[in-house]
């Protein structure tokens, strides 16, 4: 394992985007300009080809059935006394899947950005920014020790934060990225605290220590037979706050609130980060954290039900949003609801597949939406739009996909995962089910109501404001003049063909759905493998396939199940209840939604989640905010007051002692000698 | 001898006058230091005098040049002439 070429390079995966980055930062302002690009491209490019070698050679050393995890430490990082942290990496398929859609969809995102970014004021601090989310996110998914993981883990918070921001002179954009900086927080706290657990308890913080089977890592001490009842008892608690991180990072409910908001930053940021990787960290951290979580029933019931929670709420609030992207957002934490959802009913295959199926069509739809907006001079309202498919007729089919494929639309991609996890969601509880089922319902229409609206029907184009491209902040009028004779410049789709041909082709990675495919190359992950003893330790006799292993007797199961069609035939619902309101006859839909209105209203609101935390967290706490700062107004003026004090003393003296006669200080110097002599002659 | 200094210290106005007396003190700590040294059979205090001798005229020929440029500013010796110099 250890001689595969990309895994004696792999230290090049994270280092060339970070030497990018380094370039384009430094280098950028003056040197490079509008050519910043090719650093980030050059280093994340041989990335993804080392990323896609490392799977490569993987998948072939899977079929001749030899071990495919390898631990490979690159120096010692941090060594104080007992607590010991590596720069390591740990290499399985579940790093390797994780890393191709990093860097490959990252790689992808990159050209796209060249082509939408074009011109804009600090370009190369677009890609400067790019570089280093990708460095964070390769260690995050590379790590191999949660010391590694908390460091990717804050890099992206960090990048993800400077690039919402990053038409900083937007007050929007500010707020976006200062609110998803700190809901973050919130959630990397009880990640951090889950850490700070898992050192206490175990006296490490790697994964496996020397390599699967040598009993020196975090995975395999949680396993073994006699833990102390400490032991025992933090187990219990540290799945917790390590899911207090995902959900901040993964944009779950109650912490998904930065999400949309966050759709302030450039449209390939919302592609890159806000749908296809970093949002995905918290789903793949509870993936490798297998053995702490999935033995543990009231956690993972608590996973799911956020999941649940989250996708039918998050799909709800989708209904009534009128700006492209903001539908995607919801869109996006409704689907990574659905990944959570799969890991919660310990059906970890499932929601890393859907993670790889959705990386593909929402970068799509969010790419494919930039190009949008970036023909539209920047508008997004998808009421003052509509029969864009004269105008853009690339773009239109790449959408149809891409939608397609987010509503479940049969054999494609977004079909085989979505019915993945309905159908392991089935098997754990009929209502999460059903509850997956509606939402399916809920995604296929919400997405077809936006494509039926923005690309089908008469051709509506919103007036471009001259010369001002609202959302592009630093648009110069020459490009925006380039743009007028070709929306789709090559530079933006070509990247766009690619992802939706892995839009339409991702979801055959596991077929058929049992042996000899995704599932079984990722369940040769050693985290998995310990999920599932955990697993089958904690609820008995489960389903081992869910969890990519393989088990004897429901081998030959067919690749159609009876869920699928369930769930065909969801998704076709829901596209022709979105034909029917939003093509055939718009005003029906208006209609109907007046017929329901207290209930739209509250959709409208987005269930006032927003105002709610302003009233129960914010203003409370700036409350106290502005007590506090009284308290300390007076600590201040009581400091103060010991100093006015000994100034007025000093100023006293001054006036009677201090008269300039040199023979007076003379005096008073002898007198006080003589004092002090006298006093010590006496005593 | 150091009683002399002081009190032409503290009764005189003339600067150099009073520069002088300082010089008396010291002096007057010098000799008593020999002095001293000498009965108790102890070389120390000889070669410490030795020192403070050659940090005297350092510092004598310093405060002689000062009173120089004090006198050529105001014309005069008076010590309390510089009255204004008191923070």
């Amino acid at each position: 394992m250890s001689e595969l070429f990309a895994v004696k390079y792999s230290f090049l995966i994270p280092l060339l985007p970070l030497l990018g980055a380094i370039v384009a930062g430094f280098a950028g302002a003056k040197l490079l300009k509008g050519r910043s690009h090719w650093p980030i491209w050059i280093g994340v490019g041989i990335s993804a080809i080392l990323s896609i070698s490392l799977l490569a050679g993987m998948l072939g050393l899977w079929h001749t059935g030899q071990n495919l995890s390898v631990a490979k430490d690159v120096y010692t990082w941090i060594d104080t006394g007992n607590f010991v942290a590596k720069a390591g990496f740990w290499f399985d398929p579940l790093t390797a899947i994780m890393l191709c859609v990093v860097t490959g969809i990252g790689f992808l995102i990159t050209v796209f950005a060249a082509g939408y970014m074009k011109g804009e004021n600090g370009y190369f601090r677009f890609f400067a920014y790019l570089g280093l989310f990708i460095f964070s996110m390769t260690c995050l998914v590379m790590g191999s020790n949660f010391i590694m993981l908390y460091l990717g883990w804050e890099g992206v918070g960090l990048c993800s934060y400077l690039l919402i921001g990053y038409y900083y002179e937007k007050p929007a954009a500010r707020e976006a990225a200062k609110k998803a900086f700190l809901v973050n927080r919130i959630g990397d706290f009880g990640f951090g605290l889950g850490i700070m657990l898992i050192w206490k308890t175990f006296h490490t913080v790697s994964y496996f220590g020397q390599g699967v089977g040598t009993n020196t890592g975090v995975f395999e001490l949680a396993q073994m037979g006699h833990l102390t009842a400490y032991q025992l008892t933090a187990l219990k608690v540290i799945p917790f706050f390590l899911l207090l991180g995902a959900v901040g990072k993964s944009a779950q409910f109650p912490l998904y609130v930065w999400l949309p908001d966050a759709m302030e930053g450039p449209t390939p940021v919302s592609a890159l980060i806000h749908a296809a990787t970093m949002v995905t960290a918290g789903v793949y951290m509870i993936s490798r954290c297998g053995v702490l979580f999935f033995g543990n029933q009231p956690a993972m019931m608590t996973v799911a039900c956020i999941g649940a929670f989250t996708a039918l709420l998050a799909a709800t609030i989708a209904l009534r949003q009128t700006d492209l992207k903001k539908v995607f957002a919801y869109s996006t934490i409704s689907q990574l609801g659905f990944m959570f959802v799969g890991v919660g009913v310990l059906a970890p295959v499932a929601g890393v597949f859907h993670l790889v199926t959705h990386a593909f069509f929402k970068a799509l739809l969010f790419l494919s939406s930039g190009v949008v907006m970036h023909a539209m001079s920047g508008e997004l309202d998808m009421r003052k739009m509509s029969g864009l498919k004269k105008v853009l007729p690339i773009t239109n089919l790449l959408m149809l996909v891409g939608c397609a494929a987010l509503a479940g639309f049969p054999f494609l991609s977004g079909f085989f995962s979505k019915d993945a996890i309905v159908g392991a969601a089935f098997a754990r509880s009929n209502i999460l089910g059903g509850v997956m089922l509606f939402t399916a319902l809920l995604t296929a229409y919400y997405t077809f109501r936006l494509y039926f609206q923005v690309f089908q029907g008469p051709l509506i184009v919103p007036p471009a404001p001259a010369g001002d491209h609202g959302g592009h902040g630093g648009h110069d009028d020459a490009h925006g003049q380039d743009h007028k004779h070709n929306h789709e410049p090559m530079l933006m789709i070509a990247p766009l063909i690619v992802l939706a041909i892995g839009a339409v082709l991702a979801g055959y990675i596991n077929w058929p759905s049992r042996h000899a495919s995704f599932g079984d190359f990722l369940g040769q992950s050693p985290s998995l493998k310990q999920g599932y003893d955990v697993a089958k330790a904690s609820y008995g006799e489960i389903d081992g396939s869910a969890l990519g292993q393989r088990i004897t007797g429901a081998e030959a199961e067919a690749p159609f199940t009876p869920i699928m069609g369930i769930s065909a035939f969801v998704a076709i619902a829901g596209i022709f209840l979105a034909y029917e309101l939003h093509l055939k006859n718009r005003a029906k839909a208006e209609d109907l939604a007046q017929s329901a209105q207290p209930f739209t209203a509250i959709v409208q609101g987005k269930f006032f989640v927003d105002e709610i935390y302003q009233g129960l967290i914010v203003e409370p706490l700036r409350t106290l905010g502005s007590k506090l700062d009284g308290f300390d107004k007076f600590i201040d003026v009581m400091v103060a007051l010991v100093g006015n004090i000994l100034q007025i003393f000093g100023y006293l003296l001054k006036l009677t002692m201090q008269r300039g006669y040199l023979q007076g200080y003379a005096a008073a110097m002898l007198l006080g000698i003589v004092a002090i002599l006298l006093f010590f002659f006496a005593t | 001898m150091f009683a002399i200094g002081i009190i032409g210290f503290l009764t005189r106005r003339n600067l150099i006058v009073m520069f002088l007396c300082t010089e008396l003190m010291f002096q007057g700590v010098g000799i008593s230091l020999i002095a001293f040294s000498r009965y108790n059979h102890d070389l120390a205090g000889q070669a410490f005098v030795i020192f403070v001798l050659v940090i005297a005229a350092a510092e004598a020929a310093l405060a002689l040049g000062l009173i120089v440029l004090l006198f050529r500013t105001k014309n005069t010796l008076d010590a309390d002439a510089w009255r204004e110099m008191k923070g």
